[in-house]
């Protein structure tokens, strides 16, 4: 499995869609647990990508293509990782990414789980202006809404829809969930969110923990 | 008035510094095309012409920088206006700037950016589409009337040889190149991954008289990249660095390098070896004229 994992993550860095469905495909087919296929595999070569742009070794054109590759891998894997949607509703989340921000890899990560663990997603994808994630949720009379922010300069616009929600007098009844690579636990206080998750299955958590 | 290639060769020219900073400081609002101002604000364009006129620039740019058809598409709400009479009007009043402000001995230059789209794998832009949109472009500008094009910012060597042929195709002026490129460890890229050897090769084998860099840097970054060009090839160069690197101070990007600063570090980079310099984002005609000061001083 750990040389299988490397292949997943190499597929990536290399840019390679048909190897890393092949390597989705033979995931599920091996019976190898998907979170564990994502999280160490998959998603550790968008972060090499990511890290190897950062250093200047790669560009524009590898960092697009590598992530061509992860969302190909993604489709594969996504039926697999929802197969397991619980019958019960725990509580209806509307997810998003914020506005100026097209990340959608992570975002849709947590979408996903969130929804295979019993949660009622609404995916508004990616660029979300801060009105439609309060609109949509008033609409769908959702216990959360998870604003995910990839960038230090969209992050701020998490706390813009907390404003809004707060100008709606939804604070309290809406709760805000951030997440995305630049947040942490400390911004989410900062700016006042009713909760910070690092990954997919702590955003599952969180959810699970706070909906009352 | 003297050819502008041959007296490349006589001293260093000095081409202006950045617009849309000019224009923001005059009011040009979040979300608005500045290109559009040279339609519904003439007045404005031509008091930033004569400002950069009066600091010494030899050269002055056109407002034309996101005047394509294609980015004016994508930068205008309702209706896009026309291209060609967008840049028309930003030729012909910059030229009559020229003339009414007794400056005759001063060359115009058509300024031509990117189109903002990207070609594959990022975007779908072709080259086709790239040619099309800049030959709107310079050929309302060659109707104008400007003595030379200046192509800017370019990130991808696919779109600026595009941008220079399709100026090749309706004009026999001469034609300047710029990438825009930033410092890795590697060396010297533009986001794309295209290198100062691919544009010293590239450019000039599509037609361009002139080559160089402009923004995303600023001065004192830009010198080693003069020296690393000046040693690839014996074609003009331009260099037209920021000024300084933008901090963020409530939303607005502010620029904090003083006019003297910039030009001490300028003038290393024509030590280098550049045969023009100018300034983009946030050198406002007081660097300009603080460069020229120190032109007329060098040798
Ligand atoms: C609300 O509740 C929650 C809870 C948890 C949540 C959550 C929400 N959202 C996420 N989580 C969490 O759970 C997920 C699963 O565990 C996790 O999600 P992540 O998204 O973190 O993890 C994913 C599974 C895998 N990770 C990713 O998918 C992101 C990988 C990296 C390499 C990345 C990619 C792939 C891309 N990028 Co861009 N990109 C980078 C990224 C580097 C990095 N190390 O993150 C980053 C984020 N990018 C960056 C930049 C600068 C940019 N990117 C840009 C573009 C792109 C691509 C389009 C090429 C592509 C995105 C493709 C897509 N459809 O998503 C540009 C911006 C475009 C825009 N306006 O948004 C551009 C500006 C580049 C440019 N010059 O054009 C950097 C941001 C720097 C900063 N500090 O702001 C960056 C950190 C890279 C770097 N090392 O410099 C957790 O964060």
């Amino acid at each position: 499995m750990k040389e299988h994992l490397e292949q997943c993550m190499q597929a990536i860095v290399d840019g390679d869609s048909p190897k890393a469905a092949e390597l989705a495909k033979a995931s599920l087919d091996k019976g190898y647990p998907v979170l564990e296929v994502i999280e160490k595999g998959f998603a550790r070569g968008i972060r090499e990508v990511g890290r190897l742009w950062e250093e200047g070794e790669l560009f524009l054109p590898e960092l697009v293509i590598g992530a061509e590759a992860m969302k190909k891998a993604m489709e594969v894997l996504r039926p697999a990782l929802e197969a397991g949607e619980a019958a019960e509703k725990l509580g209806r989340v509307v997810i998003g990414t914020i506005e100026g921000d097209i990340h959608d890899i992570g975002k849709t990560l947590v979408a996903t789980m969130l929804s295979a663990n019993g949660f009622e997603v609404t995916d508004l994808g990616a660029d979300v202006p801060v009105k439609r994630f309060v609109d949509e949720a008033e609409k769908t009379g959702a216990d959360w809404i998870a604003v995910s922010a990839l960038l230090t300069t969209t992050m701020p616009g998490q706390k813009r829809v907390i404003d809004e929600l707060a100008s709606r007098s939804l604070r309290g009844k809406i709760r805000v969930m951030v997440g995305g690579a630049p947040c942490s636990k400390e911004w989410a206080a900062e700016i006042g969110a009713d909760g910070y998750a690092g990954d997919a299955v702590a955003a599952v958590a969180l959810a699970r923990q706070k909906t009352a | 008035m003297k050819p502008f290639l041959e007296s490349l060769g006589e001293r260093v020219l000095l081409f202006d510094g950045g617009m849309g900073s000019m224009l923001i400081a005059a009011g040009l609002g979040e979300g608005e095309a500045p290109d559009v101002w040279n339609i519904t604000r003439p007045d404005v364009l031509m008091g930033v012409h004569k400002a950069f006129l009066d600091a010494g620039a030899d050269v002055i740019q056109t407002n034309t920088f996101g005047a394509t058809p294609v980015k004016l598409a994508a930068s205008s709400r309702g209706a896009p206006p026309d291209a060609a009479k967008v840049n028309e009007a930003g030729a012909t009043l910059a030229r009559t700037a020229i003339r009414e402000f007794g400056f005759g001995d001063r060359w115009l230059a058509g300024d031509i950016g990117p189109t903002g789209e990207f070609f594959p794998p990022m975007g779908v832009l072709t080259e086709a589409r790239a040619f099309e949109a800049f030959r709107i472009q310079a050929e309302a500008l060659e109707n104008g009337v400007v003595d030379i094009f200046l192509i800017e910012t370019m990130y991808d060597i696919r779109e600026a040889v595009a941008a220079v042929r399709a100026v090749r195709e309706v004009s026999v002026k001469p034609v300047v190149c710029e990438l825009t490129m930033e410092r890795k460890k590697r060396g010297y890229f533009t986001i794309v991954g295209d290198t100062p050897a691919r544009a010293a090769e590239e450019l000039p084998a599509a037609g361009a008289d002139m080559i160089g860099a402009n923004c995303s840097m600023a001065s004192a970054e830009m010198i080693d990249l003069a020296s690393e060009m000046r040693a690839l090839t014996k074609t003009p160069l331009l260099f037209q660095p920021n000024a300084g690197r933008p901090e963020m101070v409530s939303g607005k990007a502010v620029y904090r390098q003083t006019p003297e600063e910039f030009a001490a570090e300028v003038m290393k980079i024509v030590e280098a070896g550049a045969e023009a310099v100018g300034g983009c984002c946030g050198t406002t005609p007081e660097f300009i004229r603080a460069l020229r000061a120190k032109l007329d001083a060098w040798r």
